[in-house]
């Protein structure tokens, strides 16, 4: 056998291989949407729906996505919620007051919680455990996502929105002002320091003015994210201002001693003029105002839509170079990132009291979770928005070269909305920019998020100690929060009375029920 | 008794039907936006789920008011809820008073529309774009105010979040959105007045200073002391949107009232019987000051709202 013809018998080979892998993926699909057993119900149904989100949507049959779904569940949703509300609390509450519960309700945890135990929402565990079999083996491969959904009692009667991937938002810093002035990466507090104090001081914009505003945030969340430079938590979740986890115990990292060193000298860099000195008002547009006024330096948050900005101002301002970087050391020597998806949202669907149906219904919300369901909560339609490419679901170029976000064309389309379903992170990665992809791959590789507290589940007493005391902690957390860093106390000579404030308060008293939720509810998994 | 006093009622609707009708709106509106939702009050004496309902969440007694009389923050917000108004009260009451005074006297009606129009504008821009303005130029870096405190050669000053800031920020932001328009009624007063009076001062050589003084004020204040009695009424309520616009954790010290501490403890907490039992609270506070300021008023001038 001559090396020509072994060349022909490998490339043919390949060629076969291909076509096999082609035809095997196209039957793969085929079967997918063929499969008959997505029937949740014989005959044709029809459940009402009042699922009123993020104050402006609305769940509808309307959607492609839900046609689409009915055409295979043979269960047709009628949406029931008003679309003139523009607040989805109070769309609930109002359904829920006037006792005219819709089949399939969706809204957030602590209210299924609540209501559920009330009577309001069914318990959903035995009707999985019979008639969901992808739901049964979700929750049977991922038993600690069951445990942040489910009520005080232990029974799940909301099915989650489930989210996927771990990242959400990393640091991000001006690289062509670093280059300017002749500075790397920042990589210690001191460095960090540095660098803010040469963009203040230094003129790296060059319009000879001392306008640079070297840290911002356009977010709460972010105000204060410095103080992870010394190993402070600006929260334990997505949650802001949420309690964490510290080697299995319940605590607020706004009571931390590295909190008290973390503020006092974030107050000192406030006073150096290295952070926003507007930073409590500036508000959501401060992001693109500071970077598209060339101002901003450095900056907390999510890295597709900050990434965005290397695109849409590489024309205004010149070598405009807004990077990823990773987490800079604490002063303990160790790296973190504070910021994290919440993997269990808190929104999600459950089952009133009032259908007739739980069966079909939980049927229909098994749906969601096959292979088939999931794609179409992702994606949209097959063959509308996605095709099948190498087996993989993948947006056609219609969808990314819209002059619309790719999610927003899809929450039109009733995917991506926050139906009980398990969102799929690639779905996200094919519309992330190269910049964004790359800063999530450095903290992906850098492995340094800390851990998830996912919430706990109260009984009717702890909730009661809770509701007492806790709005107001944290109002006075908040208060004094800004007052330190404004300038207005020190907070050297005022930490003691601060804590003794605390305890005074009931922080011991909300911490104590706190921790015995925690144990009963994650107890098992430590 | 009763009866005559039913039948006589009901010859008069049948005389003046014509007015009765006009009346008919505004009865309507106060039994159905304030007499019905009287009974939701009993809410505050309950420990309340939505989804029991009222029937079927039982009854706590004086619980919810302990609660709220034990946080030191709701007795906070009370005091600066009194504050607030009652600063606002001493300061801006005045204005619109002196606004119709001042319009009174221009003698170009032409430049009279004008500046009328000019400060009743304010009235009709929605708080949230108030505060925007606010805002805007109270901002330490680009707003007007700190531009000429810095041209003056000053420090600028982070205003919004200055609790000592907040109360001059809001009375003085109040005072330029309402005053032109709470001048309207004392304008309608002023034109009340009889123009004989005028002459007879005038033949009498009376001064227009003098004229203000003893003529128009005197004959105008009966329509003062009503609005200075409904304004004291309002004394506990202090409109909750304008300030959640403003307001900072840094500024709550000053800037949190008892409507604002409603909205976070119990529309974005849902403990609707805590807030319901913190607006019985004002509601009877702000009853008390009504029926005081409306005794004192009748005393001492014998006008009264009744």
């Amino acid at each position: 056998m001559n090396a020509q013809m072994r060349r022909n018998i490998v490339q043919t080979s390949r060629i076969f291989i291909s076509l096999i892998a082609l035809t095997s993926a196209c039957q793969a699909t085929t079967a997918l949407a063929q499969e008959a057993n997505y029937r949740a119900s014989a005959d044709p149904l029809e459940l009402t729906v009042h699922y009123h989100f993020r104050d402006q949507y609305v769940y509808t049959q309307d959607w492609p996505v839900e046609q689409k779904a009915a055409e295979l569940t043979n269960v047709r949703v009628r949406n029931v919620a008003s679309s003139a509300s523009t607040n989805s609390k109070d769309a609930f509450n109002l359904m829920i007051t006037s006792g005219d519960l819709a089949d399939i309700v969706g809204g957030l945890k602590d209210d299924f919680n609540r209501y559920g135990r009330e009577g309001a929402f069914l318990p959903l565990d035995d009707l999985i455990a019979e008639h969901a079999p992808h739901i049964k083996a979700f929750f049977e491969a991922h038993p600690a996502f069951h445990n942040a959904a489910a009520g005080a009692d232990g029974k799940l009667y909301y099915i989650p929105y489930i989210q996927d991937g771990t990242l959400s938002e990393g640091w991000f810093v001006r690289q062509d002002w670093l280059e300017k002035l002749g500075l790397e990466t920042p990589e210690t507090p001191e460095e960090v320091y540095a660098v803010l104090k040469a963009f203040r001081e230094q003129d790296p914009n060059g319009n000879g003015q001392k306008d640079e505003v070297p840290y911002f945030s356009r977010n709460l969340g972010n105000t204060l994210r410095l103080m992870n430079l010394w190993d402070a938590r600006v929260s334990g979740s997505a949650t802001y201002g949420d309690f964490a986890v510290y080697d299995g115990e319940l605590r607020h990292p706004w009571a931390e001693q590295n909190y008290k060193t973390a503020m006092s000298n974030l107050a000192q860099w406030y006073k150096e003029g290295l952070i926003d000195p507007e930073i409590f008002t500036r508000g959501p547009r401060a992001r693109e105002y500071l970077l598209g006024n060339n101002l901003g330096g450095m900056t907390h948050d999510w890295f597709p839509s900050t990434s965005t900005y290397n695109v849409s101002l590489a024309d205004t301002i010149e070598g405009f170079s807004f990077r990823p970087m990773l987490p800079p050391k604490t002063i303990s020597g160790d790296r973190f990132e504070d910021a994290r998806r919440q993997i269990v949202t808190a929104e999600g669907w459950g089952i009133s009291v009032a259908n007739e149906h739980p069966v079909e219904t939980i049927k229909y919300f098994d749906f969601w979770f096959t292979e088939l369901g999931r794609q179409m909560a992702n994606f949209g339609v097959e063959g509308d928005t996605y095709t099948i490419v190498d087996g993989k679901p993948t947006f056609t170029e219609a969808v990314l070269t819209d002059s619309q976000p790719v999610n927003a064309q899809l929450w039109e389309i009733g995917a991506q909305v926050p139906r009980g379903y398990v969102m799929d992170y690639d779905y996200e990665l094919q519309w992330s920019n190269e910049i964004a992809l790359a800063g999530m791959q450095l903290y992906e590789a850098c492995d340094c998020l800390k851990p998830d507290f996912m919430g706990v589940a109260l009984t009717d007493n702890e909730k009661a100690v809770y509701d007492r005391y806790w709005p107001s902690i944290l109002t006075y957390m908040q208060e004094m929060q800004q007052t330190w860093l404004l300038g207005a106390q020190d907070v050297d000579s005022t930490w003691d009375a601060y804590q003794s404030r605390l305890e005074q308060m009931g922080y011991g008293e909300v911490l104590d029920v706190m921790q015995t939720a925690y144990q009963r509810q994650y107890g098992a998994d430590q | 008794m009763m009866k005559r006093y039913f039948s006589t009622l009901w010859a008069d609707i049948r005389r003046d039907w014509q007015l009765y009708l006009l009346l008919a709106p505004m009865l309507i509106w106060f039994a159905v936006f304030a007499y019905r939702p009287l009974a939701g009050l009993q809410i505050a004496f309950k420990d309340y789920s939505i989804f029991r309902g009222l029937e079927g969440s039982p009854w706590v007694g004086f619980d919810n008011f302990r609660e709220l009389f034990a946080n030191d923050l709701f007795i906070r917000s009370f005091w600066n809820t009194i504050i607030l108004s009652g600063l606002g009260l001493f300061v801006a009451f005045p204005v619109p008073i002196i606004l119709a005074l001042m319009f009174n006297e221009i003698q170009n009606a032409a430049a009279k529309r004008w500046a009328q129009t000019i400060v009743y504008l304010p009235h009709f821009i929605s708080a949230v774009i108030v505060a925007g303005i606010v805002i805007t130029f109270l901002s330490p870096s680009t707003g007007v105010v700190n531009l000429v405190i810095r041209a003056l050669g000053f420090e600028p000053i982070y205003f919004l979040t200055q609790p000592e800031w907040f109360r001059t920020i809001f009375i003085g932001s109040n005072i330029w959105k309402e005053a032109g328009f709470e001048s309207i009624v004392y304008l309608a007063a002023i034109a009340g007045v009889s123009p004989t009076l005028y002459e007879s001062a005038r033949v009498d050589g009376a001064s227009r200073w003098q004229m203000i003084w003893r003529i128009t004020l005197p004959c105008i204040l009966p329509t003062i002391l009503i609005m200075l009695i409904i304004r004291i009424g309002n004394l506990v309520e202090v409109g909750f949107e304008y300030i959640i616009l403003l307001y900072q954790p840094s500024t709550y010290a000053t800037a949190d009232v008892v409507s604002t501490f409603i909205y976070r403890t119990g529309l974005q907490g849902t403990q609707y019987d805590i807030a319901t039992a913190a607006g019985l609270f004002n509601a009877v506070i702000a009853f008390v000051l009504v029926y005081t300021a409306n005794r004192i008023s009748r005393r001492l001038s014998s006008t009264s709202l009744w």
